[in-house]
């Protein structure tokens, strides 16, 4: 498969800022968008976001094209990065999410449920263990292709089937506890 | 495709035709539309979807990051700027010595030098 960055890639290594630029303006909003998921803190994310960064310009010089996509190989780089942290305040408690709601909560409009429905799926998503969240975070939130997210995982794609399935079946679970309106909208096969 | 294999496809990714593997998808969509199994799968993994949905996030990276991330690019120091940074520098030294060596009289003359380059120097 050809890869659509390979040839900035190319001109990162040689010291070509713009092309920096432009690998930046491609990926940075869904690495940040892939660790704000994994870390649930958009400040830690921005880190994340910035040593990916610095590992791309590090080692674009090093790039094979071919072995795999660039964008896989970032999302493995996002990935690890988040396990690090993750891995450093595993006895940190998460942080109490129903403060931050009670700040926007004087009008309960619409976009106040909708805010408070994304809050929910954050914190079912948050008591995943970390290689189901980033399976359903790659897949569902990014979609990316199967191939793309077992790649990115370092996991065959049954391997990648059976994390989507636990974690969406732990999801589930989750959620109904949380509130049965959470899981209310029901259908059939989306095809737009 | 079989209704085992669909309903695998259905559990691991949602009943959003989009996420379906790729090289199944047709033959999964043909499933979903012919069997009738299929529609109570998908409607259960559906209520799922939806709930996700609530939290798809879709903003690009605000303009604050990008450009730290941008400026985070490493620059190398341009050598002609370096060269001339040191060739001023010398330029600089050089006036300042010649015009203060014009001040001097002989033996402070003299002294300087040896202040400069050691005592046993022979001037």
């Amino acid at each position: 498969m050809q890869d659509p960055d390979a040839h900035l890639i190319r001109r990162v290594a040689a010291g070509d800022a713009r092309a920096g630029e432009e690998i930046v303006l491609r990926h940075s909003a869904r690495v940040l968008r892939l660790a704000r998921r994994m870390l649930g803190d958009a400040s830690e994310a921005e880190d994340v976001a910035q040593d990916v960064f610095l590992r791309v310009w590090k080692n674009a010089g090093a790039w094979r094209a071919g072995e795999a996509l660039f964008q896989t190989w970032l999302h493995r780089v996002t990935l690890n990065a988040c396990y690090d942290r993750l891995r450093r305040r595993r006895e940190t408690p998460l942080p109490d999410v129903g403060a931050e709601l009670a700040d926007g909560a004087e009008t309960p409009d619409e976009a106040w449920f909708k805010r408070q429905r994304a809050q929910r799926v954050r914190e079912a998503l948050a008591q995943l263990p970390e290689r189901q969240r980033a399976a359903i975070a790659l897949c569902h939130f990014e979609q990316a292709s199967n191939i793309e997210a077992a790649a990115a995982l370092e996991v065959s794609v049954d391997a990648l089937e059976s994390l989507l399935a636990r974690g969406r079946r732990a999801l589930k679970a989750l959620l109904a506890e949380m509130g049965p309106d959470l899981l209310g909208d029901v259908g059939d096969v989306r095809r737009d | 495709m079989d209704a085992a294999r669909f309903e695998a496809i259905v559990a691991a990714y949602g009943a959003d035709v989009r996420r379906w593997p790729e090289a199944e998808r047709q033959a999964a969509e043909w499933f979903a539309r012919t069997q009738p199994e299929a529609a109570a799968l998908c409607a259960e993994a559906r209520a799922l979807d939806s709930a996700l949905d609530a939290d798809i996030d879709a903003s690009p990276a605000d303009l604050r990051l990008t450009r730290r991330l941008m400026a985070s690019f490493p620059r190398p120091i341009p050598v002609l700027r370096v060269a001339a940074a040191l060739a001023a520098c010398a330029v600089i030294g050089l006036t300042f010595g010649y015009m203060r060596a014009q001040t001097l009289s002989g033996d402070e003359a003299d002294a300087a030098l040896s202040a400069a380059f050691g005592e046993g120097l022979d001037v």
